[in-house]
């Protein structure tokens, strides 16, 4: 004999990373929760503007949520704001960045999947965003752990072709193998191989092992900071066989002279200028 | 999900009927069959002149030249209306939109449709937007205000400050619909960041000439 399961209802903390429209009013939310992994979720009437639960299940917060399971979307109910990021809201840069840290946190989830370093990671970073001068740091030091959390942190201290310990000089970086390359191991033919200079290996050796606190306080050129980005970008690109869509905008926004006007202007107006 | 899976056992035309519906937004696969079921039960003139309005949508409706909205010609009512103040802009995601602004019966400007918002996770872009349209009907000087109405939440506000920052430097006037709280809500179920805009953005009681307690 077969018993009807009763249905399981829990409240969990959660980043909402994910929101898109359902029927009339209604609005699906994906969270990254600590026990249950991505947890998606209908909040009936949520778009109706005295719903009490559409102000709180916005991008990039912090909620306290009661979920009710069930097969296909979950019901969420009960819901309150335990940090809203207020300072991702009102900046445009800051915004750009937070996207791309909670659409990684997305593509580095599962359901049903508890990763509470993963989870603790991401409001960390969410709260450093917010208030750091130093937003190019806090994500370099994001993409670093969040590799290592899932078990693709890059070899920084042998190459990954011969095995020897590097010597303190220029080497280069392979995403393939997930590490350093001497340059003498390099192999023939081989072209996606990027370059990490001394300062930038040591920068990446540093983020390995420091703090959020330390990597912010951290500043670093722009060809180590480019680098940087590159080699980090690389790896997680081949980890997640893609790249992220914010990256775009982030790019964008992060690369406008003066945060202007990136719209409509083409080669020849800026020369105008 | 493929027709086969919806209505395994159905004939092959209604099948597609009611893989057709589910493609719609907001209809899961049980409301496209019983949608399905009840077009197939209509008298056949009302299912005729049904398909006939889908044909004409798609044959007969085109976006205005200068907002973006739905229109039937290259220029909407409201952009043809010489009536209606040149000088103001509203700006709205979706041509929704301009229908619940136009509810209101307050706002008297000309729109411009954006057809979306800055959605990175999504892949949505500036350049994905009708922006470059925006920037275009304000390089003759007529406009002097551009009311942002996009929706008030992390999207919307970010699409608001890309647009602070694309027209700011032409020395329009930007501003943005006012934010707080819904009228019928209880301040105790009010989220954050509604509350700090409602404080924000307080306003004087004024004062009543007559009735007023000694």
């Amino acid at each position: 004999m077969t018993s009807k399961r009763r249905p399981v209802t829990y409240t969990t903390d959660g980043v909402v990373v994910r929101t898109s429209n359902l029927g009339e009013a209604d609005r699906i939310i994906t969270l990254i929760t600590p026990i249950h992994g991505i947890v998606r979720g209908v909040a009936k009437a949520a778009r109706k503007p005295g719903s009490k639960m559409g102000g709180h299940l916005d991008l990039l917060k912090h909620v306290s949520v009661s979920v009710r399971e069930t097969r296909t979307l979950h019901g969420l109910s009960q819901v309150s704001t335990v940090n809203g990021y207020r300072g991702l809201r009102d900046d445009l840069d800051r915004f750009s960045r937070g996207s791309y840290i909670s659409e990684m946190a997305e593509r580095f989830s599962v359901e049903n999947g508890a990763n509470q370093p993963l989870f603790r990671l991401l409001l960390d970073v969410l709260s450093t965003l917010e208030v750091s001068d130093n937003p190019e740091m806090a994500i370099h030091f994001y993409e670093m752990r969040l590799l290592q959390l899932s078990g693709f942190a890059p070899e920084l201290s042998r190459c990954v072709e011969s095995g020897v310990e590097l010597e303190p000089a220029n080497h280069l970086y392979s995403a393939d193998r997930g590490g350093l390359v001497n340059n003498e191991s390099r192999p023939v033919g081989e072209t996606a191989l990027l370059p990490a200079s001394l300062n930038t290996i040591k920068l990446l050796r540093f983020l390995s092992r420091a703090d959020i606190a330390q990597a912010t306080a951290m500043k670093s050129g722009e060809d180590e900071n480019r680098q940087l980005s590159r080699i980090l970008r690389a790896q997680i690109h081949h980890v997640l066989d893609r790249g992220l869509r914010s990256e775009a905008f982030m790019d964008e926004v992060r690369t406008r002279p003066g945060h202007g006007n990136g719209i409509g202007r083409t080669t020849s107006d800026s020369s105008n200028e | 999900m493929p027709s086969s899976d919806i209505a395994p056992s159905a004939a092959p035309p209604v099948a597609r009927l009611i893989e057709a519906f589910h493609r719609l937004p907001g209809i899961g696969p049980k409301s496209a069959q019983r949608l399905t079921y009840h077009l197939i039960r209509m008298p056949q003139d009302e299912a005729e002149e049904f398909a006939a309005a889908i044909l004409g949508v798609k044959e007969r409706v085109v976006l205005c030249d200068t907002c973006a909205n739905i229109a039937e010609a290259v220029e909407c009512t409201i952009c043809g209306d010489l009536q209606r103040d040149s000088t103001r802009i509203c700006v709205v995601e979706e041509p929704l939109d301009v229908v619940a602004v136009e509810r209101a019966r307050v706002y008297s400007g000309k729109y411009h449709v954006l057809h979306g918002v800055i959605s990175p996770v999504n892949g949505v872009g500036p350049n994905d937007l009708k922006l470059r349209e925006l920037l275009e009907r304000l390089r003759d000087g007529t406009v002097v205000e551009v009311i942002v109405a996009t929706n008030p939440n992390l999207e919307g506000e970010a699409t608001a400050m890309y647009i602070q920052q694309l027209i700011g430097p032409l020395g329009v006037k930007v501003t943005r619909l006012a934010r707080g709280l819904p009228s019928g809500s209880d301040i105790e179920y009010a989220d954050d960041s509604t509350l700090a805009h409602a404080l924000e953005s307080r306003a004087e009681i004024p004062q009543r000439q007559t009735g007023t307690p000694e």
